[in-house]
């Protein structure tokens, strides 16, 4: 009897104080984090916001793919919809930036709405096709329609005054980033999350067991292009100007890579992969220049295509070596911080 | 006093293609019984199980559940009045924990919509924690605790297939459809699960149709029995008097049954005391 009570004492305390730790550790890591917004001026904080949204793009492909197992080639469609609508409500209507996301949110939903729809009907790689077809031709239409989006000129989406200094609006990214982070939490820890997960993996069981799938899929679809329309609208505001340049294709295969290469269902990994992929353009050009040699072919051209480059690269080595991504690699510690402990 | 009829099926028909899989098939099976569907492989019996929960639509014939016609309802529907099943390559989702399994088969049940869920509405934490504790229960009926934080991906054909029975129940069903629940199972085993079975039925009041080809339990547990044949009812009856039957031996051993000469009895539970042979 006593030794138990006394391993059961010892056993408390161990978890009291792995508890602090854990707590002091996490708090260390958010004031790293926090750092160059705090020390760094206004391009730290321009930077901080562009990787902010990556991570909220990334965590939207998280929802489809990695949770509901639906493939999207055509993110770029759900975010430049988002965008142009934010541009819209606050240049042409004058709403104000709550408004303009809120508009982002619905039309980046309504549009994943539409291609899952499509999804009822097609999976696997004729999805990806479908979707890849839809994110070319909403390129092409959509973004193009001179009244909507200002034709190539672009549609301008200024900051109301409160959100003028690039430091207040990276703590407003930094929040839809949080807010979508919890939603992420709670669908994986409720009956939402167990569902789609039953979707991924075989729908006949799920079907069998009370869950929804039509209901489901698209569900995420349009929790999926919520999210990304939002980010899409953060994106206009960001840059102040929205360009269908912006949304082209490769940009989408690098979200969708990303996030694989993150670590589907991770959300730690995805938010460092989409972050590195954030700053990647920004970087790359000096860094190369910064480089005592410099190869022949370097021009603007090849910086534009080296982020797709990257990221195919990486991911064939992810595939390779840690098929759970960098979430794989992070699981320990992460699972240490979480205070799972091993059986 | 005859009870209440839970399923009831209608001249089933099922066709793909050219292969008619289901003719004309009808069955029922009464509240508190425990039903066997037999055949030879290929007999179209899985098929009828998929028809029934809705995952085939068949080109004709009616299902009743519970006094209701759910022949145009959704597999998720029919699972939400009360309908369970197990499958012959098991219903488990691989990437979940045993847990999470369990309750993940307590969706519809759980209380909360999926949005309430999402965004962390006030009882969804506690509905959560409730939900757990009923799936640990359930675990422990099953001797599952230990493997209960596993993947079921990682473990054992066995024990991933008595989740699949533990999944089925957490659904907090009327009926249990068992495709081959002895298969995989040593003889013992098998024997020991006609306990379960019964428990189930007696203690939950579960009605069950199961498909098995294990003889012995079947003879062991069934109230009644239906052999089907290449999509078509061989016939119907007790377990004693099919076994007696000489179409169901001829449908087993293939070739044709010689009534004059009662053959070596397929069908015999292995132990009982053999008839006139």
């Amino acid at each position: 009897m006593a030794t138990a009570t006394m391993v059961l004492t010892r056993v408390k305390v161990q978890r009291r104080f792995g508890l602090a730790l854990r707590v002091t550790v996490v708090l260390a890591l958010l004031v790293l984090a926090a750092l160059p917004l705090l020390l760094g001026g206004d391009v730290w904080a321009q930077r901080i916001s562009r990787a902010a949204i990556y991570a909220v793009i990334g965590l939207s492909i998280n929802t489809l793919t990695g949770h509901a197992g639906q493939i999207s080639l055509g993110h770029q469609a759900f975010v430049g919809i988002g965008a142009f609508a934010a541009a819209f409500m606050a240049s042409r209507l004058g709403a104000p930036l709550g408004f303009g996301l809120a508009a982002a949110g619905v039309a980046g939903a309504f549009t994943a709405v539409v291609i899952g729809l499509v999804a009822l009907r097609v999976t696997g790689l004729y999805l990806a096709l479908v979707t890849l077809a839809f994110g070319l031709t909403a390129e092409t239409t959509i973004f193009n329609w001179r009244e909507f989006t200002g034709g190539g000129a672009g549609a301008f989406a200024p900051r109301p005054a409160v959100l003028a200094s690039d430091h207040a609006f990276a703590l407003l990214c930094l929040g839809v980033l949080g807010l979508v982070l919890y939603l992420d939490w709670r669908i994986v820890s409720t009956k939402t999350g167990r569902a789609l997960a039953a979707v991924r993996n075989n729908e006949r069981i799920a079907s069998t067991l009370g869950v929804n799938v039509t209901g489901y899929k698209l569900a995420a679809f349009s929790l999926s292009g919520l999210i990304a329309g939002l980010a899409g609208g953060l994106f206009a505001h960001w840059n102040q100007i929205v360009q269908a340049m912006d949304f082209e294709f490769q940009v989408a295969l690098v979200w969708v890579l990303m996030t694989v290469v993150g670590g589907l269902r991770s959300r730690l990994g995805v938010i460092l992969a989409s972050a590195f992929f954030a700053l990647l353009p920004l970087t790359l050009p000096n860094f190369l220049s910064s480089l005592p040699w410099q190869p022949p072919f370097l021009n603007e051209a090849v910086y534009h295509v080296l982020p797709p480059f990257i990221v195919v690269v990486m991911l064939l080595v992810v595939l390779r070596f840690f098929p759970g991504g960098f979430g794989q690699l992070l699981r320990p510690a992460t699972d240490w911080l979480a205070g799972k402990r091993k059986q | 006093m005859k009870r209440r009829q839970l399923l009831k099926v209608e001249g089933l028909m099922l066709r793909f293609g050219g292969l008619q899989v289901l003719n004309d098939l009808s069955l029922s099976v009464r509240e508190g019984q425990i039903v066997g569907l037999i055949g030879p492989n290929g007999a179209g019996k899985t098929s009828c199980f998929n028809c029934l929960t809705g995952i085939y639509q068949p080109q004709g014939g009616r299902v009743f559940f519970d006094g209701r016609d759910v022949s145009h309802l959704p597999t998720h529907r029919r699972a939400r009045l009360g309908m369970a099943r197990t499958w012959q390559n098991l219903g488990v989702i691989d990437a979940l924990t045993v847990t999470e399994n369990v309750m993940l088969a307590q969706h519809q049940r759980a209380g909360y919509s999926a949005l309430a869920g999402m965004l962390g509405l006030a009882g969804t934490w506690h509905r959560e924690r409730e939900l757990r504790r009923d799936a640990a229960e359930i675990i422990e009926y099953f001797g599952l605790e230990a493997v209960a934080d596993e993947r079921t991906g990682e473990l054992p054909y066995g024990v991933r297939k008595t989740c699949d029975m533990a999944m089925a129940l957490a659904s907090d069903p009327k009926m249990l459809l068992l495709d081959e629940p002895a298969s995989g199972l040593s003889p013992e085993e098998a024997l020991g699960l006609a306990d379960t079975l019964r428990e189930l039925r007696d203690r939950l009041k579960l009605t069950i149709l199961m498909i098995e080809h294990h003889v012995p339990l079947v003879a062991e547990v069934c109230d009644y029995v239906y052999v089907l044949n290449f999509g078509e009812l061989l016939t119907e009856g007790e377990p004693a008097a099919i076994q007696r039957h000489p179409e169901v031996i001829a449908a087993y051993l293939g070739g044709t049954a010689e009534p004059t000469e009662p053959p070596e009895w397929p069908l015999q539970p292995e132990g009982a005391p053999h008839g006139t042979a």
